[in-house]
């Protein structure tokens, strides 16, 4: 019958829960991982999309050559080992063996060969400028890929993730045209899942592969991908368990410190470090009042940056002073000219510039576009309007969706002030520097250059790092290039974005990463069994 | 018919010529990263890069040989995508408007035949209170109430696909995945029935026949019912008409709140994405119903009352 | 969908009524009936609040003067509370009454505009003027109006003008339709004959005899029209499609969406206000339509 435990029993009970508890961290088989995709993927092959949902799924599908840890450092993934040679001109991958995409064909070199010639060199958005300088693909073996350069590109190593640089399968695409190929939306893959299905509008099924190169894993049978549009539903979702994982910020901020506190979830902001993501506003230097750098230092001195992170983003960021974010630590320099927040600074400049208040108080108006990706960006935009208006600037703020922003901002180039995000990833060559290369200036191409800054010591420098073979003089031009983008100030660096996802705490080893978010989850198990 | 269906198409391709940005621009512009290139590529593969009449003629050229064409941007037919979504669109509409025709009209049936007194209050108030809230407000309201807290109904989607249900066990779970969407988009219309049955009824309640039958002893429930509720029918008919045609609009929000994977919201999207075809395709469809379902009207219209000649 | 449609249906379902209304004791019938008298209070409160907005809040309501997230009543000085940015609510409820208000307003009246004039025209005139014109409403009735407002809005960038003109050119088919009714069954009437006998141009008829006594629904769909554009104005700002620039009931209810679980109150003053006024045009629709309507009166 039921009778109060005696001590000893007490004893006995505490130490087979604490015995279960090691037990439990051997990664358990099994399990339906309902995950949240959000905004549905227009594809799931990342081969020329590198938008935030694809990756997400398709990192799942497809290995890359290299995964990155949390500290940056590359991992072996489909590439056993690599080297490079001294004067950085060769860079030989040998491949893993055994490896087999979903549909049984062998995975060889000549995949990785197809790909970058066909794919990476020509129509891929980021990869067409990394890979610029490799002449020519060598594949003496079948596990053996060479890559002969005419001068040296150090990026390369930093991208070469199933993110950066999915390799696809030739034997698939060859001879067909690549952005109508029906294989996009029903990928074959190398990874740790196949996928099932994809029904538009609701969710993407996928499935564990038996014959994955990574034996035991992965640990979860399935992954499905639902598609939730509304934020607060997604908030519902993750507090009920009906879905154990989203990323990239699924529910606003606010909502994040409640969901934090139930002792079924768990926030998560780590996985991010490969993306760094740097939030900036673009001030375009055409203007007739922005052209004048002094205009451009008072509207850095009138923003507090600290407030930003703390009010606008919940603490979700953290003040940035220079375009490549302190988390891409190999680069990053705090040795640049500040502006602190100093409203009667920025008050002085404007004077000085000969902007003086009107009658009405106001010294001129300008426009604000931010970027239509949220309602933190809209908040941001707030922020700057009133921050500008106690110097006495009236900004004008403009709301519209993405096609009417990219036109306006990198087309048409009709603003003043713009907000958007890049990522800096672990080379600022892949991400940041062409945020003020003037190459880009009248090509229309979105997320380039978009405050029109046009300095031919910071293009020097930009071309510089891209083909020198030496790490550390790399580091000495991107501090250099840090000091004068700050002096110049096109751009206001505003803050370090801190993404973060939310999972239940049933779910283990969910980020092992550094890329987690745009990595496979081959890792993840279940302590328990799902409901 | 054929005409309102040009009409469409040419509001509809101005309107998305209007808009600024064109396709590529979005998926360059989502793909978080672009070149000259690939942003030709995908001008060249849409079409985009051709002369504006040589667009217009080539897509009025495929309305009227029934083509609704290619989404770019899905990598699908635009018939196809239309149809994926058409049950999950044909289920939500009927069982919103079902459940507002079926429980408005009898609580306006009730409110008439209590008029003045506090039964008749209780419901005119209640429906005008369902009328003023907000659709998305309710819905969200709603999600809060029953799905977190009560934790009795699915937060949103349409079938808990994890679970893996067949047959029956997955019609059952449809349903209690409809229950909380059907209940946001029909509240609307069920306070709008409420009132209009309420009006009608009241109205014919003073006719000349209905006296009549009152007099002839007629039970008064059989007079409300055959005589008043019938003759009262007329303008119910034409709300449902109406209803009909424009929750496809109301949906939107709907679908948003929900993830409900319906026409409404892959309309929103289309616009947002320029995606041409795609929203015209779905214009067409919603305006085809609408029209049958104006003729079915009126064919009821003097059905229900030979006096009426429709106009 | 809207009351508009309502209200047209029971008039028609009406027998032919007398073709002057008593002015003299038109205000006091409508005051005397419940519904409209609790709408003219509801209104009259949001009038006030409207056009006290300026005086109680003098400075922009989207400064950022408080502390975030203060909830109402902790604080005297922000008796509603403040939003995320730490704006006051109060001052917003007080200027976004002016917003709500005009919006409703004037896009009613650019509808009004539209579907009277299209209206007249179908209904006075037959023949192409009548079969063109029809198409033309059967066109923009056949677009889901809430899809086309959103569309035009995206389009044309929201602003309030935009936003405006967005709900006006989408809502005006149905009264065009009521319009129509109203006038083809005075055309036919003694009083238009005898016009037409003595000689009377077209113009004098319209606007001296069919408008005077076809304005009576056209009245009562106004006021539910308002209302309908006040809830249109805030779905739209809630699908991010509001005037970034200025503070509405509609903007502030799509701010306090993302914060609806944890601080309700952002979300749910506006929501009850726009209920508030919503309620109180559809009362003195109802008051309107009671007080208008002779057959009602008699008894």
């Amino acid at each position: 019958m039921f009778t109060k435990p005696s001590l000893l029993t007490a004893a006995m009970v505490v130490a087979s829960g604490l015995m279960s508890e090691a037990i439990a961290e051997t990664p358990r088989r099994g399990g339906t991982l309902v995950a949240i995709v959000q905004p549905e993927p227009v594809t799931i092959t990342a081969g020329t999309n590198v938008a935030a949902p694809t990756q997400f799924v398709s990192g799942n599908i497809f290995d890359g050559l290299v995964t990155y840890g949390i500290d940056l450092q590359p991992k072996p993934a489909l590439a056993e080992s690599w080297d490079v040679a001294p004067d950085g001109k060769t860079i030989t991958f040998r491949l893993r063996k055994g490896v087999t995409w979903h549909d049984g064909k062998p995975f060889t070199s000549a995949d990785v060969k197809w790909t970058l010639e066909n794919i990476w060199k020509t129509i891929h958005p980021r990869n067409k400028a990394v890979f610029l300088e490799v002449s020519q693909v060598d594949t003496p073996d079948e596990h053996t890929v060479v890559l002969r350069l005419n001068r040296p590109s150090l990026p390369i190593l930093s991208t070469i993730n199933a993110s950066g640089a999915q390799i696809l399968p030739k034997h698939l695409y060859e001879g067909t045209d690549f952005l109508t190929s029906p294989w996009n939306n029903k990928p074959i893959g190398t990874g740790p899942f196949v996928f099932k299905e994809w029904s538009k509008g609701n969710h993407i099924i996928l499935e564990r592969n038996p014959n994955y190169w990574d034996k035991e894993r992965p640990y979860l049978d399935r992954i499905i991908f639902k598609v939730i549009p509304d934020a607060a539903a997604r908030s519902a979702a993750l507090e009920k368990g009906d879905a154990h994982y989203a990323a990239f910020s699924p529910v606003p901020l606010k909502d994040a410190e409640r969901l934090a506190a139930l002792p079924n979830l768990k926030i998560e902001t780590r996985g991010y470090e490969w993306l760094s993501p740097l939030l900036y506003f673009d001030l375009n230097v055409d203007n007739a009042y922005l052209k004048d750098v002094r205009v451009r230092r008072a509207i850095a001195h009138a923003i507090d940056r600290n407030a930003i992170a703390k009010r606008v983003w919940y603490g979700f960021g953290k003040p940035a002073v220079s375009p490549i974010p302190s988390t891409v630590k190999q680069f990053h320099t705090a040795d640049v000219p500040k502006y602190e927040f100093d409203p009667k600074r920025a008050e002085a400049l404007l004077d000085e510039a000969g902007f003086k208040r009107g009658a009405n108080g106001v010294r001129f108006t300008i426009s604000h576009d931010f970027l239509p990706y949220g309602d933190d960006y809209r908040r941001t935009g707030e922020y700057l309007k009133q921050a500008l208006k106690r110097v006495g600037i009236e900004v004008n703020i403009r709301a519209q969706d993405g096609a009417a922003f990219i036109k306006r901002i990198y087309a048409d180039r009709d603003f003043d002030i713009s907000s958007s995000w890049n990522g800096a990833f672990p080379d600022p060559q892949i991400g940041i520097t062409r945020m003020y290369w003037s190459g880009w200036v009248g090509k229309a191409t979105p997320w380039t250059n978009g405050s029109g800054y046009r300095n031919p010591e910071i293009d020097k420098l930009i071309e510089q790092t891209a083909v020198s073979s030496d790490p550390a003089q790399r580091v000495k031009l991107f501090h250099q290039f840090q000091k004068t983008a700050q002096t110049d100030l096109p751009t206001i660096p505003l803050i370090e974005l801190r993404f973060f996802s939310v999972h239940s705490s049933n779910l283990r080893d969910l980020t092992v990463y550094g890329d987690q978010i745009y990595a496979s989850l081959k890792n993840a198990w279940f302590a328990e069994p799902p409901k | 018919m054929v005409a309102v269906v040009v009409g469409i198409a040419i509001i509809n391709f101005f309107l998305l010529q209007l808009a600024p940005g064109d396709a590529a621009q979005v998926l360059a512009g989502e793909a978080g990263s672009a070149t000259p290139e690939y942003m030709a590529a995908l001008r060249k593969q849409f079409g985009l890069d051709q002369p504006l009449y040589v667009q217009f003629g080539r897509y009025i050229g495929n309305v009227l040989t029934f083509d609704l064409g290619f989404s770019f941007r899905h990598g699908m037919k635009v018939s196809d995508l239309i149809l994926g979504r058409l049950p999950a669109t044909l289920l939500l509409m009927s069982a919103s408007i079902g459940l507002a025709a079926i429980l408005g009209v009898a609580a306006g049936f009730i409110a008439a035949r209590n008029a003045g007194r506090l039964t008749d209050t209780i419901i005119s108030s209640v429906a005008l209170l369902f009328y003023a809230t907000p659709v998305f407000w309710i819905g969200l309201m709603l999600i809060v109430v029953f799905s977190v807290w009560l934790d009795l109904l699915p937060v949103g989607g349409m079938t808990a696909i994890e679970a893996g249900y067949t047959g029956f066990a997955l019609a059952a779970d449809i349903a209690r995945h409809m229950v909380l969407p059907s209940v946001t988009l029909g509240l609307f219309y069920l306070a709008v029935y409420a009132r209009l049955t309420r009006a009608a009824m009241l109205e014919v309640m003073t006719q000349d026949y209905v006296r009549t039958a009152v007099a002839k002893g007629v039970r008064p429930y059989r007079v409300a019912l055959h005589h008043v509720l019938r003759n009262a029918l007329l303008p119910i008919v034409t709300m449902l008409g109406l209803q009909i045609g424009s929750v496809l609009g109301g949906a939107v929000l709907v679908e948003t709140i929900f993830s409900w994977p319906g026409l409404g919201r892959l309309a929103f999207e289309a616009l947002f994405q320029r995606d041409l075809n795609l929203l015209l395709g779905i214009l067409i469809c919603s305006s085809v119903v609408v029209v049958v379902v104006n003729l079915l009207v009126d064919i009821i219209y003097t059905l229900l009352d030979p006096r009426i000649e429709t106009i | 969908m809207t009351l508009a449609d309502e209200t047209r249906i029971s008039a028609t379902a009406a027998a032919p009524h007398q073709s002057k209304v008593r002015r003299r004791s038109f205000l006091g019938l409508l005051l005397r009936r419940p519904n409209a008298a609790a709408g003219f209070v509801l209104l009259g409160a949001t009038a006030i609040i409207a056009a006290l907005a300026g005086v109680i809040y003098p400075t922009d309501p989207l400064d950022m003067v408080g502390q975030p997230f203060l909830w109402p009543g902790h604080d005297p000085e922000f008796p509603l509370g403040t939003d995320m940015l730490g704006r006051d609510i109060a001052a917003g409820i007080f200027h976004g009454a002016r917003v709500s208000l005009l919006i409703g307003s004037v896009a009613t009246l650019v509808a009004v505009v539209i579907g009277v004039g299209i209206g007249t025209l179908t209904g006075y005139y037959s023949g192409w003027v009548d079969r063109w014109l029809m198409r033309v409403t059967e066109l923009f009735q056949t677009i889901p109006p809430f899809l086309f407002a959103l569309a035009v809005v995206a389009v044309l960038q929201p602003s309030i003008k935009t936003i405006v003109a967005a709900i006006g050119i989408t809502s005006w088919p149905s009264l065009a339709r009521l319009v129509r009714a109203e006038v083809l069954r005075l055309r036919n009437s003694e009083m238009v004959h005898a016009a037409v006998g003595i000689g009377a141009t077209d113009a004098r008829i319209i606007l001296l005899h069919i408008l005077p006594n076809a304005i009576a629904p056209v009245i009562v769909s106004a006021s539910i029209m308002v209302a309908t554009a006040i809830l249109t104005e805030s779905s739209l700002a809630f699908l991010g499609l509001g005037d970034p620039n200025v503070v509405s009931w509609g903007t502030m209810v799509g701010a306090g969406r993302e914060v609806l679980r944890t601080d309700w109150y952002v979300a749910t003053i506006p929501g009850i206000a726009i209920i508030f006024v919503v309620l109180g045009l559809n009362l003195l629709g109802d008051g309107l339509n009671d007080a208008l309507d002779p057959k009602q009166n008699r008894r």
